[in-house]
């Protein structure tokens, strides 16, 4: 963008730039859009207190010296700092400051007696034990350098030589302090010896690295099947109460209590009720409340059938006799009635629709196979109970096949588990 | 405004069976316009039927509507009572017809819809369609059940009167003056349940007249279904058992799981 002062600048060549209070320094344009004029420095604003030496300086020596670490006599030139004040802590070359570092790692030592008596072991000769400590040893115990450092005419994995090393340790810390006179400390190291298992460091380090290289899909699958597990986990409660109702449905149930407190009419109606009020909290209903013969308790079935047909029907308000309600169509409906006009070939077609397709699909199936023609035409009581009958058992079928299909899974899994 | 809901009869449910279907004819067929208009092939009747036996269905039906496909002329044909309620057509395509019944007016109830898909070509097992096409006549059926829940008590009245039966009686006269006696005359007792066997209808043959309805059918029907029940039975039995075994299987892991 064009400031003020370049336009000024074109347009008066020998026009001299002026400081303008409100831009501190020169701008490169201005300077550039003069070429034929020389460069005018723009005084500062403000003034920079001239240099002064704070202080002394530090002297610095430049020498050679052996870093006290090092086993090599090696010489090295390094700036080097010279007290600054004399009196301060103890200078150490800075090379020394990393002696702290270095840790000796004490490996236990053996003779030839003890080796023989009590070490030997059947992969394993003396040399190339011999070569383990000493590499130990020199490696300061840090095992990627031992693995490196050890060599041999047989490959041997890093936990091989760690489960070698660990159990000398450990056989000889038993010689030398017998168990039972191991202090705490010492019995916990001999413990932590004595439980390596170099198999499965082998495999930890692997799944270690496996998990490292995973790819990115394989990081989202086994988020979502992690999510899925705990949703599982959650509703293990859910699914086993399921699991034991469906159970138990199929089973003749046992009777647990006697079933004399029931037999009068009274009593089986407050039963009755009671069994309804139940049904009615659980998720799917199973009783209908319409005919009293679907009702049946696990008890007595004598007692029962007296009472039932001594329960008083409802007042009828149509007194006709029997074969002119048959002539006439006329049915004394037991309880709940829907209101209006109904069609009875709906409830050979209802019930087969569910509320996903796939189960549609599932019951349409399931009929087909049994037998059950997909259109029936004749929808008189009978066929219309005959054809409730079959779907209620069908669907005890589906929930069967449902919780098979679960518990199938269930044992895959764990059968595979064990097998690991 | 609506009449105030008369009271109704408690508990109580009437039931009509009547029949919805139509026939199909290959044309050139007598009952129909010949020639018969292009690209028409076949002649159909789509119909509500009360039972050949039954009682009459004006009773409680007092209109039907059609609506036939779209591309119909006066695609909706309404047809009141008395008349038999059947719409006469040509056409090529099979489609859906929805029908509307109106009820009688005692009964306070709004009409409702059923549907019923019209079948033009033979259809079933081979010899079904053999016959079919040799006959020349196609004719798809279904028994329908209206209920009338807990109906008003004119409602009640009107439909367990024995007059319902009268449209199968032949009249009698006893000399004038007199109310003419209606006798039966014809095989089967005018009910409004099934027939018991199947017979011949007061307007026809067999199938078209609705008189295959009868408690034999219903036999074979009930006797299907018993089978596929047994079958079911059986499948479920078979669900146990396997859901037996994996229980032990899971018993058998669990211990294993707990050894291990």
């Amino acid at each position: 963008m064009a400031t003020g002062s370049d336009i000024r600048a074109a347009l008066a060549s020998d026009f001299t730039p002026t400081v303008d209070p409100l831009r501190a320094a020169p701008t490169p344009t201005a300077a550039r859009a003069t070429p034929n004029q020389p460069r005018t420095r723009q005084p500062r604003l403000h003034k920079k207190p001239a240099l002064r030496n704070r202080g002394r300086a530090a002297h610095w020596t430049y020498d050679t010296s052996t870093p006290p670490t090092r086993r090599d006599r090696l010489q090295v030139r390094q700036w080097r700092r010279a007290a600054p004040s004399a009196d301060s802590t103890d200078v150490e070359p800075p090379a020394s400051k990393f002696a702290k570092y270095d840790v000796k790692a004490e490996a236990p030592s053996y003779d030839d007696e003890t080796y023989a008596q009590h070490l030997n072991h059947p992969d394993w000769t003396k040399e190339e034990t011999d070569l383990l400590f000493a590499a130990y040893e020199e490696c300061n115990g840090k095992w990627p350098v031992v693995v490196d450092h050890y060599e041999t005419s047989t490959h041997r994995s890093m936990e091989e030589l760690k489960s070698r090393l660990y159990s000398i340790s450990a056989t000889l810390l038993n010689l030398q302090t017998p168990m039972t006179a191991m202090t705490a400390s010492e019995y916990s190291t001999y413990e932590v010896l004595k439980s390596f298992d170099p198999l499965k460091e082998a495999s930890r380090k692997k799944l270690a690295e496996g998990h490292l290289r995973r790819p990115r899909n394989e990081v989202d699958e086994e988020t979502v099947l992690l999510s899925e597990l705990q949703r599982i986990m959650l509703h293990q409660q859910t699914l086993d109460s399921e699991r034991e109702d469906l159970r138990r449905r199929l089973q003749h149930p046992v009777a647990d209590q006697n079933g004399y407190q029931y037999s009068t009419s009274q009593a089986l109606t407050t039963l009755w009720q009671q069994l309804l009020a139940a049904d009615r909290a659980k998720k799917t209903q199973r009783l209908r409340p319409l005919e009293i013969s679907g009702s049946r308790p696990s008890q007595s079935a004598a007692s029962i059938a007296d009472a039932t047909s001594a329960t008083p029907q409802t007042a009828q308000a149509v007194d006709m006799s029997k074969q002119d309600l048959l002539r006439f169509g006329v049915v004394q409906a037991q309880e709940k009635l829907p209101t209006g006009i109904s069609f009875a070939s709906d409830k050979l077609s209802k019930p087969r629709v569910a509320k996903s397709s796939l189960q549609t699909d599932k019951i349409a199936a399931t009929l087909a196979h049994i037998g059950v023609p997909e259109l029936i035409p004749l929808p008189t009581p009978a066929v219309v109970e005959q054809f409730e009958r079959i779907m209620a058992k069908m669907q005890t079928l589906l929930d069967l096949r449902k919780v098979a299909e679960k518990e199938e899974q269930e044992l895959r899994v764990r059968s595979a588990e064990l097998g690991v | 405004m609506a009449p105030t809901t008369s009271k109704r009869v408690r508990n109580t449910v009437v039931r009509r069976h009547f029949i919805i279907g139509n026939e199909a004819h290959v044309l050139p067929h007598p009952s129909y316009p010949d020639p018969p208009p292009d690209g028409h092939t076949k002649g159909w009747k789509v119909f509500v039927r009360p039972l050949p036996n039954g009682p009459d269905i004006t009773t409680w039906l007092k209109k039907v509507q059609f609506k036939l496909h779209h591309t119909y002329t006066d695609a909706s044909r309404t047809i009141e009572a008395p008349g038999p309620f059947e719409v006469l057509e040509t056409g090529y395509g099979e489609f859906g017809v929805e029908i509307r019944l109106y009820f009688a007016s005692e009964s306070g109830e709004k009409a409702v819809y059923r549907e019923h898909y019209l079948v033009l070509a033979p259809y079933g097992s081979d010899e079904q369609k053999a016959k079919q096409e040799q006959d020349n006549l196609v004719v798809a059926e279904k028994l329908e059940t209206v209920e009338f829940n807990e109906p008003t008590t004119d409602f009640f009245k009107t439909l367990t009167s024995e007059d319902q039966f009268n449209w199968l009686k032949v009249k009698k006269g006893r000399g004038k003056g007199k109310k003419p006696d209606f006798v039966f005359e014809g095989e089967v007792e005018p009910s409004a349940e099934l027939a018991e066997k199947p017979f011949t209808g007061v307007s026809g043959v067999g199938a078209g007249a609705g008189g295959a309805w009868s408690k034999v059918y219903e036999d074979q029907v009930l006797r299907g279904l018993a089978q596929s029940a047994a079958s079911l039975e059986q499948a479920v039995e078979e669900e146990r058992r396997v859901m037996e075994g994996r229980r032990k299987r899971m018993e058998e892991l669990g211990v294993a799981v707990g050894a291990k």
